[in-house]
């Protein structure tokens, strides 16, 4: 890893301890990580544009985000026999649900955009 | 040869006792998953995530590696979630911009689509018969999986169930989403990215990041504005539903 793509890191590392805090002592409905997200979009907000190390940073994470997700599914095998029982209802319920909720949020997109069609 | 046996078996016990194994595993089986999407031509039926749980899931059944053992190495991936999640503000506020004069179509589709995935998940697994363990793991399942668990964790479910859940649902959204909005006939690569953000979070983000920028950037919004709301709402609003 080049060395340039470390102060980006910290930075993003730096929002995640201050969120954790924040969860911790004052807002503990709150997740961490929403926390520090919120926190990292204000600064940014105020500071009006992305530090270059940290933008390198967070679009190699939002890339690869998929791998992050692998060692907590993998958990599935653990509730196997649990899931294995109950297999045709959550199923058809996750597949169900995800169906419905991109249709009924891009149909809702769909009509609203063309009230609000001033951008084609 | 006879002598080459238990020196293999030494190593075998230092690597499975290390980090290593765990995370080669994950890496690797990642690894193949995206060399296999690649080759299928990103076609969303070869979802590398799906590819890479499936090795490693039935690489762990084989070699008899209790799934506690191999999350213990695994977690320094899964500790990267977190990060990830808060690195979502940087999109978010790259699109801010541009998102500004559709704020009201996208707060819309973020709560009709919110609450379409509880409802429809819980009352066909209810209608089905499912038992209450497994229906709770469901509140959270289109949050992305960081969040998801936090808010788990918050509603008495179980963690790890809603994180197989939110996974699942993001490879089943990256893997349908196409020939869904195909159906209703959404056209526009924004409304396409933030309808699959909306749905399956992290894996619909990346999904829909391999196949144009600008639906991965609406993605990404619809994850981290579902993220915050389902933080706030879930916990409140699931307690009442729950009579």
């Amino acid at each position: 890893m080049e060395l340039t793509l470390i102060p980006g890191f910290v930075q993003i590392l730096l929002f995640q301890g201050l969120g954790e805090l924040v969860s911790h002592f004052l807002l503990p409905l709150m997740p961490g990580p929403v926390i520090g997200l919120v926190l990292l979009l204000a600064w940014l907000t105020v500071r009006k544009s992305v530090p270059a190390t940290m933008d390198t940073v967070a679009s190699a994470l939002m890339q690869h985000l998929g791998l992050l997700f692998v060692p907590a599914a993998v958990g599935v095998v653990m509730y196997w026999p649990q899931l294995k029982a109950d297999a045709l209802a959550i199923a058809l319920a996750l597949l169900g649900s995800v169906v419905l909720t991109i249709a009924v949020s891009a149909l809702v997109l769909k009509l609203l955009a063309k009230e609000h069609s001033s951008d084609a | 040869m006879t002598r080459d046996v238990p020196a293999i078996h030494e190593i075998w016990v230092y690597l499975a006792g290390s980090p290593l194994l765990a995370l080669i595993l994950t890496l690797g089986a990642y690894q193949c998953g995206v060399m296999l999407y690649e080759r299928a031509n990103r076609h969303p039926l070869a979802n590398p995530v799906a590819i890479a749980v499936l090795l490693v899931a039935a690489t762990i059944t084989i070699i008899d590696m209790p799934y506690a053992k191999y999350f213990e190495g695994a977690q320094f991936v899964h500790f990267l979630l977190g990060s990830a999640t808060v690195a979502l503000a940087v999109p978010i506020y790259k699109g801010l911009a541009v998102v500004r004069g559709r704020i009201v179509p996208l707060t819309a589709a973020l709560l009709a689509g919110g609450t379409t995935s509880i409802v429809s998940a819980v009352v066909i697994a209810r209608l089905l018969g499912a038992d209450d363990a497994i229906i709770g793991g469901l509140y959270a399942k289109s949050v992305t999986a960081p969040i998801a668990m936090g808010i788990a964790e918050r509603i008495h479910v179980s963690p790890t169930l809603t994180a197989v859940f939110a996974v699942t649902t993001g490879v089943l959204g990256a893997v349908l989403a196409r020939y869904v909005l195909d159906l209703v006939g959404s056209r526009a690569w924004w409304q396409r990215g933030f309808a699959l953000g909306v749905a399956s979070h992290g894996i619909g983000v990346s999904r829909a990041f391999s196949v144009n920028p600008e639906a991965g950037t609406y993605a990404s919004i619809a994850m981290g504005l579902h993220g915050v709301l389902g933080a706030v709402l879930i916990p409140l609003v699931v307690p009442h539903l729950r009579l």
